[in-house]
């Protein structure tokens, strides 16, 4: 039984915790359950913030909270336990001033640093449940591993633009992560939030999922969504509910089991490969040295490949063609003309830049570091997103 | 006709809203679907089934009616609730933001 320790209340917690009490699928042995619980909170950001406040709020002895990185103001959209004071500072100490601010009763575990294949066991195995908050496929199967490998429930969301899926993983006879999805998508494949953007609300609506997963299974109240995957359409605000289950050849949690160790996350999701193979075969131009050959009226076509709702909101004056129409499009470019195509950090137009190289366009390159480098080198007025 | 649901990015791949309904000739199969969207969305290929043997990637799902299909064989006819439209069939992909 999870929080079984000694989680003995004092008058103040009583108090405190009193419309818990009285329910009596709480009660006083609940709530010294939560009390004497152990929740490692794998990320401060989108969905690590609800997840992290409410359980505060709830009651739950210890809190561990794992993030390497520091508060930014493109996270304050959604990462509701950081404010804008906390902009530069490490999130992991931003969150554990809020945690203390809404309940000096729950004691905080602080891990600033990366969770990694080298660290990960040694963290999680300290706990009794995880609430995996990562925003990258490599983390998750990193959280999902190590979770399987210390027999340790996995409470799980993940968002992308209006959508999030949930499910509880890693349980006794349940799946885990691998058993619904085995590989990752190769990099690229699938925008992370940065890319594609996410409903700011979106992540407080999965986190809450999350949170009240993880006070069920201490309480051992209610059906956890253990052998559930649940959808959500946050634009149509439509909810479904799909069984899923145990894979018995699953790499690590099934019956002949080959992942006996944490792995090489990075490797073992193509990380890094593709934008470099991208990036590395494409002649390039740096920001400064097209500002210095277009002042100079050289002849250039700038080529902006990227969305027209990002067009919107900074660009370069430059001609538009998303890179999904690029193909059909390719008609309406000189060939004859010196191309230089940009998008936002660089690796979509070096893939517009190989596909008009394979159309036979020969006088083209990629901006190195896109509009954002643009911004960084030679136009701060050029706002970053 | 079928309806089908795609994770957003193929939506966005495939520039489509919503659900997107399909023409499936003879049996509803997952198989005839899948043929059948991707004719239709022929940018889809190669990013729900493999280019080579047509096999389900392993990071996206099939599922209908709130069962996964996902290891039923491609020619079984599916459910009859998503072959007269009452339900659609459902294609989920991972996705991993936070």
């Amino acid at each position: 039984m999870i929080g079984n320790g000694s989680g003995k209340l004092t008058n103040e917690e009583v108090l405190r915790y009193s419309r818990h009490l009285i329910m009596p699928e709480v009660g006083r042995a609940g709530q010294e359950r939560l009390k004497a619980a152990r929740v490692l909170c794998v990320g401060t950001g989108g969905l690590g913030s609800p997840v992290a406040l409410y359980l505060a709020a709830a009651g739950v002895g210890t809190l561990g909270v794992v993030d390497f990185d520091v508060v930014d103001s493109t996270n304050l959209q959604r990462q509701i336990i950081h404010t804008t004071a906390d902009v530069g500072r490490p999130k992991v100490q931003s969150a554990t001033e809020k945690i203390a601010a809404i309940n000096p009763f729950v004691k905080v575990e602080r891990y600033d640093t990366k969770l990694t294949s080298a660290n990960a066991l040694e963290i999680v195995r300290e706990f009794d449940i995880v609430a995996d908050g990562t925003d990258n496929f490599p983390t998750r199967y990193l959280v999902n591993d190590a979770c399987v490998l210390t027999g340790k429930l996995n409470v799980y969301a993940s968002i992308f633009r209006f959508e999030g899926q949930a499910s509880v993983f890693a349980a006794e006879n349940g799946p885990c992560y691998r058993c619904l999805y085995p590989e990752p998508p190769p990099p690229g494949m699938v925008p992370s939030c940065a890319e594609g953007g996410v409903l700011g609300i979106l992540p407080g609506l999965l986190g809450v999922m999350q949170a009240t997963e993880v006070i069920k299974l201490i309480l051992g109240s209610g059906e956890p969504l253990i052998g559930r995957l649940l959808l959500v359409d946050a634009l149509s605000m439509r909810f479904r509910e799909l069984a899923i289950k145990k894979d018995p050849e699953c790499p690590v949690c099934g019956v002949n089991a080959t992942v006996k160790a944490l792995i090489d996350y990075d490797q073992f999701c193509g990380v890094g490969r593709e934008n470099a193979v991208e990036t590395a075969k494409v002649p390039e131009i740096e920001p400064e040295e097209l500002k210095r050959r277009l002042d100079s009226g050289e002849d250039i076509l700038v080529l902006d490949v990227r969305e027209p709702h990002e067009y919107e909101i900074c660009n370069l004056g430059a001609r538009l063609i998303p890179l999904g129409q690029l193909a059909e499009r390719v008609g309406e470019l000189d060939p004859t003309l010196e191309i230089v195509a940009h998008c936002k950090g660089g690796v979509r137009s070096a893939k517009a830049v190989e596909l008009l190289r394979n159309l036979g366009f020969h006088r083209v390159s990629s901006l190195a570091g896109g509009i954002l480098r643009w911004s960084e080198k030679v136009d701060s007025s050029i706002p970053k997103y | 006709m079928i309806r089908v649901v795609l994770p957003v990015h193929l939506r966005t791949l495939a520039r489509v809203n919503g659900e997107v309904m399909v023409e499936v000739d003879g049996d509803a199969t997952q198989r005839a679907v899948l043929d059948a969207l991707e004719a239709k969305y022929p940018v889809l290929r190669g990013t729900i089934r493999d280019h080579g043997g047509g096999k389900r990637r392993p990071f996206v799902r099939f599922f209908a009616c709130g069962q996964d299909l996902s290891h039923e064989p491609p020619d079984s006819r599916l459910p009859e609730a998503v072959r007269n439209a009452q339900e659609p069939f459902l294609v989920v992909g991972a996705i991993a933001g936070g």
